[in-house]
C-alpha cells in the first residue's frame, strides 16, 4: 500500500544507515525527509547525491541546530548555512524546532524546551522574522520533547505553541511522539493538547519512538519519564494520536517517520509506515462519516 | 539592588545546569544561593529552585550523550573532508 485517497503523504527521514533501503523501497516511501545540518561540512558529492534523489522522490529539510525559541537572536552563521543549503537543495519545505540550542558561549548540542514566557514568544517571532528574510521561507515549526517543565514557564505547552504558531502564519510540525512524552512527564492529555492547537497550520507530523526512563523520586518511590530517542518502535498511542490528528485535520497531512539508531531490518519500518497509513486513513474515514453526518443532520 | 528578569539570562543559567556537571552539583546543593550568584531576579529565582533533581540529572545525561554522538560525527566528517582534500591534492598536482 502506497497512496492514501486523501493526498496524505508518509515517509521516511534519511539516514545513510538507511539509505539502501530508501532506494530499494521507494515506492513504499512518499516523501523523505533530509536534516540540514548534516551536510553542512558535507563533502559536494553527497550534496549532490541529494539531488539525485530528488528526482526519485519529494524532499523536505530538517533543520536542528538554529535555536529558534530563545530570547536571544539566532546564529547568523548558522542561519546563513540553513540558508544556503536550502536554496541549493530547494526542498518542497523546510522545517526547525521551537527550542533553544545555545546560550552565551554555551553550545547544549540538541535541543532543550526554553521558558515559556512572553518573552521566549517574542524572541521566537523576532528569530522568524530574520529567518524569512535570510532564508526566503518560513520554516515549520516543530514542537520539542522535554525530561524537565522549563522553569520560568508562564504558559502551557498548547498556548505557548499557538501562540508562536498564529503569531508567525508558519506552519506547524507536530511531533507526536514528543506530545505524547510530554503529556506523560508532565501529566497533561495529548487529545485536549491537540484540540487546542490551529490544526489548520499543521503540514507535517514526525511519529518515533523513545523509552521510559526510571527517575528516582526520593521515599523509595520511581516514577517513569518518557524519552524521545528514536531508537525504539512507534507506540500504539502515537497512532493513536495520528488517527485523531487525521480526524480534525481537513489539509493534507504529511507524515514523517524518524528512526536514529538501533535500526531494525528495513521491513520493519515498512511495517511501521504502514501503520502510520492505516491510522490517517481511520481518521479520514471518521472524518468523513462525521461530514456526512453532518450534512444529513 | 533586586535585579530585572532577563530571559536570556535564564536561559543561560539552565544551559549552565545542562551541561556542567559542578554548576549542576553547586545549585543542587545550594538552589537559592547559586541563582542569587547568577543574578537571577526574584520571579526567576524563585522559578528555578523548583527544579525537579531527578528530571534534570537524567536531562543532563541525554543532553551529554546527545553531544558525543555530535561530537563523533563532526570527527567523521573531519576526517572525510581530510580524505577529499588529499585526493584533490593529488589530482591537482598531477
Amino acid at each position: 500500500m502506497r497512496q492514501l485517497n486523501s493526498g496524505d503523504r508518509v515517509g521516511l527521514s534519511w539516514r545513510s544507515e538507511l539509505a539502501a533501503g530508501i532506494w530499494q523501497h521507494l515506492e513504499s516511501i512518499d516523501i523523505v525527509e533530509v536534516i540540514a545540518d548534516d551536510y553542512f561540512d558535507a563533502p559536494l558529492r553527497r550534496v549532490r547525491a541529494l539531488s539525485t534523489l530528488a528526482t526519485q522522490v519529494p524532499l523536505i529539510v530538517h533543520g536542528i541546530g538554529l535555536g529558534l525559541a530563545s530570547a536571544s537572536a539566532v546564529s547568523e552563521p548558522h542561519l546563513n548555512r540553513i540558508a544556503r543549503f536550502v536554496n541549493r537543495v530547494q526542498p518542497e519545505s523546510w522545517s526547525e524546532h521551537l527550542a533553544f540550542v545555545r546560550a552565551g558561549s554555551i553550545e547544549l548540542g540538541h535541543l532543550a524546551a526554553p521558558p515559556r514566557s512572553a518573552a521566549t514568544i517574542a524572541g521566537t517571532l523576532a528569530n522568524l522574522g530574520r529567518v524569512r528574510a535570510v532564508v526566503g521561507s518560513a520554516p515549520a515549526l516543530e514542537n520539542v520533547a522535554s525530561l524537565l517543565d522549563p522553569p520560568g514557564s508562564e504558559l502551557d505547552e498548547a498556548s505557548w505553541v499557538s501562540a508562536i504558531v498564529s503569531g508567525s502564519k508558519a506552519p506547524l510540525l507536530l511531533d507526536l511522539h514528543n506530545l505524547y512524552s510530554n503529556a506523560q512527564n508532565f501529566g497533561f492529555s495529548a487529545a485536549e493538547y491537540l484540540a487546542r492547537l490551529p490544526v489548520e497550520q499543521i503540514s507535517i507530523v514526525h511519529v518515533a519512538g523513545g523509552t521510559w526512563l526510571d527517575a528516582p523520586n526520593g521515599a523509595n518511590q520511581a516514577r517513569r519519564l518518557r524519552l524521545d530517542d528514536h531508537l525504539h518502535a512507534v507506540p500504539g498511542a502515537v497512532f493513536s494520536l495520528l488517527e485523531e490528528l487525521a480526524f480534525r485535520a481537513p489539509q493534507r497531512l504529511t507524515v514523517i517517520l524518524e528512526r536514529d539508531g538501533a535500526y531494525p531490518p528495513f521491513s520493519e519500518l515498512l511495517a511501521e509506515l504502514n501503520h502510520a497509513r492505516e491510522a490517517v486513513a481511520r481518521g479520514r474515514a471518521r472524518r468523513s462519516e462525521s461530514e456526512r453526518a453532518r450534512r444529513a443532520g | 539592588m533586586r535585579a530585572e528578569p532577563n530571559p536570556a539570562r535564564l536561559e543561560a543559567f539552565l544551559a549552565r545546569l545542562y551541561v556542567d556537571s559542578d554548576a549542576r552539583s553547586a545549585f543542587l546543593g545550594d538552589r537559592v544561593g547559586s541563582a542569587n550568584a547568577a543574578g537571577l531576579s526574584d520571579a526567576e529565582r524563585e522559578s528555578v529552585v523548583g527544579l525537579d533533581a531527578a528530571a534534570l540529572e537524567l536531562a543532563a545525561c541525554s543532553f551529554s550523550h546527545k553531544r558525543v554522538a555530535m561530537q563523533r560525527l563532526v570527527a567523521q566528517r573531519a576526517r572525510q573532508r581530510s580524505w577529499f582534500q588529499r585526493f584533490w591534492t593529488r589530482l591537482l598536482a598531477r
